[in-house]
């Protein structure tokens, strides 16, 4: 009863750093979350922006996020048909 | 001059969005400012039990809102300090009876006869939460040191920087034993994941529990932490910037210390 006062005491276990880190992650996924209409939106303007310099088959280009262990990333991909030639003003 | 509209607000309930609406417009009117302080939540009112008001309602905030009555009416006069005033909230309605547009029509009477008006923003971020922050000009987060309420705290802070209005920090129920063994966040953490400006912190005050018992206001306990630390908060909002953030120290008398252990252990 006494022993388990003083660890209480002095005891030191330092749960608040993965109190933090849990935070830090929840966090950073939660503002993560893009709505469908958000994704979809995105998708067409990669689409035009891409379809400016490649030929690219518009309907086979997947766009999707990631998650990893710290850091969560953007994922475009698409076949390219063809180079377009980029006309210089 | 035009009075100033505050709503505070958390998005997680039962942090002390009431404890600290009702103790910092006790404590503004103790700097001899006109307050109202307003129940945003409608159908789950406390803020009138909280402040021991609530034998005293006649009219609502949903009355005055909607011209059944007059402000003056609604507004319940505290007797132990002077310039301090309840709007209630009503209990038989629900949150959809006001909307944000009402409450910017009716904060603009308050602003005429109040030099603050604050506002206790129900829990969660619908309606409630919209009609709080429609009319407000500066925003409070209660926040505790725990995952939950600062990430809802988060949340809220993103919500209120869409509506162009930069909130202030009170870090509640700090447990100053429990962040020096490293199991609470400190004060510094939670600043540091929500990077918004600090107006003060509290510590955890068993106080607290004694003011809403008897619904004496808790900056009048004259023992009570957590009333200071929110009466120096009033003054800092009051525009005395040189009052300093005291952070909550353990408090090194041996029982005390065990006395707090004990408490929190159960």
């Amino acid at each position: 009863m006494f022993n388990e006062l003083m660890q209480r005491l002095f005891g030191k276990s330092d749960s608040k750093d993965v109190a933090k880190k849990r935070l830090q992650f929840a966090l950073l996924y939660d503002k993560l979350e893009v709505s469908d209409e958000i994704l979809f939106n995105l998708q067409k303007d990669i689409v035009d922006v891409i379809s400016k310099y490649f030929e690219i088959d518009k309907n086979s280009l997947k766009l999707d996020i990631q998650k990893y262990e710290n850091k969560s990333a953007l994922v475009v991909n698409t076949p390219i048909l063809s180079a377009k030639r980029v006309q210089k003003k | 001059m035009e009075g100033k509209v505050i709503v505070v607000t958390s998005g997680k309930g039962g942090v002390g969005k009431t404890t600290a609406t009702a103790s910092i417009g006790a404590a503004l009117a103790l700097e001899g400012k006109q307050v109202a302080v307003v129940d945003m939540d409608i159908g789950l009112r406390n803020l009138d039990v909280v402040m021991g008001l609530e034998n005293r309602i006649v009219f609502t905030v949903v009355d005055a809102v909607r011209g059944k009555c007059k402000i003056k009416q609604a507004a319940i006069k505290d007797r132990r300090i002077d310039n301090l005033y309840l709007i209630p909230a009503s209990q038989s309605d629900n949150k959809d009876i006001l909307t944000p547009d009402m409450m910017v029509r009716f904060c603009k009477e308050l602003r005429k006869e109040f030099d603050y008006i604050l506002l206790d923003c129900p829990a969660g971020i619908e309606r409630g939460f919209e009609n709080s922050v429609a009319p407000a000009d500066e925003a409070i987060i209660i926040c505790t040191p725990e995952v939950s309420s600062v990430r809802d705290a988060d949340r809220v802070i993103g919500l209120l920087y869409a509506k162009s209005i930069a909130p202030k920090l009170i870090v509640n129920r700090i447990v100053p034993e429990m962040v020096e063994n490293g199991d609470m966040l400190s004060h510094e953490d939670v600043v540091e994941v929500l990077s918004i400006e600090l107006l003060g912190l509290i510590r955890m005050d068993t106080n607290v529990v004694i003011s809403t018992n008897t619904g004496m206001p808790l900056v009048l306990l004259k023992e009570s932490e957590a009333g200071k630390a929110f009466r120096r908060i009033a003054m800092r909002l009051n525009g005395q910037k040189n009052i300093p953030i005291e952070i909550p120290q353990v408090q090194r008398s041996f029982w005390k210390k065990i006395g707090q252990k004990i408490g929190i252990g159960r």
